[in-house]
């Protein structure tokens, strides 16, 4: 599968001059302006950026929610127009786990649907997930009987069940407590490590970023922009000399917009 | 470095960071003290039983009950001291006439008559709500035209139309359907697309993510995340029609000899046997009771209250 553009192997993801816009009663918005950036099989991608620069926004045109208005995005050379169980999603809000299902039965559903495999096989791999997420004990509560962490859990388990090549997540630790949020960065690392797939990770937080990418793409705020690009030379790259360098230099690129602003 | 403190006495920063950089034991904290805390055999039993009269006290059913029956109490001492029969029977009178129609079988008959028209004309409006409903998601006409409807015939009380349904269909049982029919379609239809329209984007892109067929996305996605409204519908039917069923009966409720509950109550008065009034009255409320705890009650705690959708 090869673009027409390009004579090599096209990358796993590629997002070219992306433009998107919401129109509402009144405005025509522009989110992002003229977007691009490639993402490799097996990156840690972060999509960091101030609030309102557009990164939900991305997410879901590479989601398949939201068409373009311009430019376009290939998964593997193959144009997106619509959602598939090709890219699993998470999402920030706590209510996407469907509060009719129990937190098993909310896999099992996402695994049957999305990969058509009969219900007994599904239940086992869906117990599996909930084993790895140390849900176990809390396979047939509902999610209302959940804490935030524990539905944020769940729902990343029922994503990665369902075997998507590319996980996209918005922001999904945003509304934990700092001990669940870091706790639950350490974990996602660790389910990464044992189950390799493409992650695109949007937040807002620095220290975030530095702790769950290999690649950073920094947005300039409102309509978002590539502002930057970072890869990280290794984990806990937030420690070392290096990542304070580089800390800052993130720190300077968000919000000298700011400063130039204000003088 | 680590000698500088006592074993206990030492920046926490510093203990879960050997070997750390200064700049992070900047504030460093002293850990003063630890302590051990209650084991689960020491502390106070975490879940104590209620004895039997709090647990009665707790249950809603038996303290409404309670207030039933002060106010069965009031109405037969004033009905004693008033002694007139004829306008205000006594409760226990009222009592024996329940009884004595339940056993005649008249009371049954009419109660009968009146649920199965009842039911008919309720499906009639489920399936009108429902169909008016899928026409507003799936086309911009639809949503007008439901909007516009609900909005002027949900003001139009069904009795209004009761003079026209007899012009229509005559006296009887096609004219009470048709008032019933309006008095269920135009609520539930309001109540089940707001419940469509109000569900979350991020569930409806949780079902589009699973690229499920528009069949499946209703039945599996829009149904269940609308059902809390759609059971309100459902319960606003019910009380609409069973209010507007009684007074039409009681207006022409008559075919054919087999009379509703209200026809029941009609002719009672007729016929001054004021106590099968009340009696036809009591029924009426035991029913709508019956409906609503039995039916209703129990279908929302299998499922939104379960389902934590509902407090
Ligand atoms: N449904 C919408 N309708 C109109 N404008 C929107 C909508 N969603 C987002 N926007 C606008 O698009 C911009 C980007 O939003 P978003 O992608 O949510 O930002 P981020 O996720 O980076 O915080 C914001 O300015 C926001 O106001
Ligand atoms: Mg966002």
């Amino acid at each position: 599968m090869h673009t027409s553009a390009s004579p090599e192997i096209s990358p796993f993801l590629e997002v070219r001059n992306l433009t998107l816009q919401y129109t509402t009663p009144q405005y025509l918005v522009t989110a992002t302006w003229n977007v691009g950036f490639q993402v490799s099989s097996f990156d840690r991608l972060i999509l960091l950026g101030p609030s309102g620069c557009g990164k939900s926004t991305i997410l879901k045109a590479i989601g398949g929610f939201i068409k373009p208005a311009g430019g376009e995005i290939r998964l593997q050379g193959k144009l997106v127009t619509k959602p598939g169980s090709d890219r699993g999603m998470v999402f920030q809000e706590f209510d996407q786990l469907l509060p009719w299902k129990t937190a098993l039965e909310n896999i099992v559903f996402a695994v049957t649907s999305a990969r058509r495999i009969p219900r007994r096989q599904a239940l086992e791999e869906a117990r599996e997930w909930l084993h790895k997420v140390n849900l176990t004990a809390f396979a047939d509560a509902y999610p209302h009987e959940l804490s935030g962490g524990m539905k944020q859990r769940a729902a990343i388990a029922r994503c990665l069940a369902t075997n998507s090549p590319l996980i996209l997540m918005d922001e999904p630790f945003a509304s934990l407590d700092a001990l669940s949020r870091s706790a639950m960065q350490e974990e996602l690392l660790r389910l990464w490590e044992e189950n390799r797939r493409t992650l695109i990770f949007v937040t807002h937080s620095i220290d975030e970023a530095l702790i769950l990418g290999t690649r950073i793409i920094l947005f300039s705020p409102h309509p978002g922009q590539v502002r930057a690009e970072f890869t990280s030379v290794r984990r806990n790259v937030g420690q070392s000399l290096r990542g304070r360098e580089l800390r800052e230099r993130i720190e300077y690129l968000l919000f000298q917009d700011r400063v130039d602003y204000a003088i | 470095m680590l000698s500088e403190y006592p074993a206990t006495k030492r920046p926490c920063s510093e203990a879960g960071n050997p070997g750390g950089d200064p700049a992070d034991t900047a504030c460093a904290l002293w850990l003063n003290n630890e302590y051990t805390v209650a084991e689960a055999g020491r502390l106070p039993e975490l879940q104590v039983h209620l004895s039997l009269v709090e647990r009665l006290r707790q249950v809603t059913a038996v303290r409404k009950g309670c207030v039933v029956l002060i106010l069965a109490l009031i109405w037969q001492a004033y009905a004693m001291l008033l002694e007139n029969e004829l306008m205000f029977p006594t409760f226990s009178s009222a009592l024996f006439a329940l009884y004595d129609a339940l056993v005649q079988g008249e009371l049954l008959r009419a109660v009968g008559t009146s649920l199965r028209v009842l039911a008919a004309a309720y499906a009639v409006g489920v399936v009108a709500a429902g169909l008016l409903t899928v026409l507003a998601l799936t086309s911009r006409f639809g949503s007008d035209l439901l909007e516009t409807c609900t909005g002027m015939f949900n003001l139009l009380p069904a009795i209004a139309l009761l003079p026209l349904a007899l012009l229509w269909f005559g006296l009887g049982y096609p004219s009470i359907m048709f008032v019933i029919v309006h008095s269920v379609t135009w609520p539930m239809t309001l109540n089940i697309y707001s419940g469509f329209t109000g569900v979350s984007n991020t569930l409806r892109m949780v079902g589009r993510n699973y690229a499920l067929s528009p069949p499946a996305f209703l039945f599996k996605i829009l149904i269940p995340a609308a059902l809390p409204q759609i059971l309100t519908g459902l319960k606003v039917g019910w009380a609409f029609s069973w209010r507007t069923l009684i007074a039409s009966e009681l207006v022409f409720g008559v075919s054919s000899g087999s009379g509703g509950i209200g026809w029941f109550i009609y002719e009672k008065k007729n016929q001054l046997d004021i106590p099968f009034v009340f009696a036809g009255l009591i029924t009426i409320i035991a029913i709508g009771l019956l409906v609503e705890n039995l039916i209703f009650n129990v279908l929302e705690a299998k499922t939104i209250r379960k389902w934590g959708m509902q407090s």
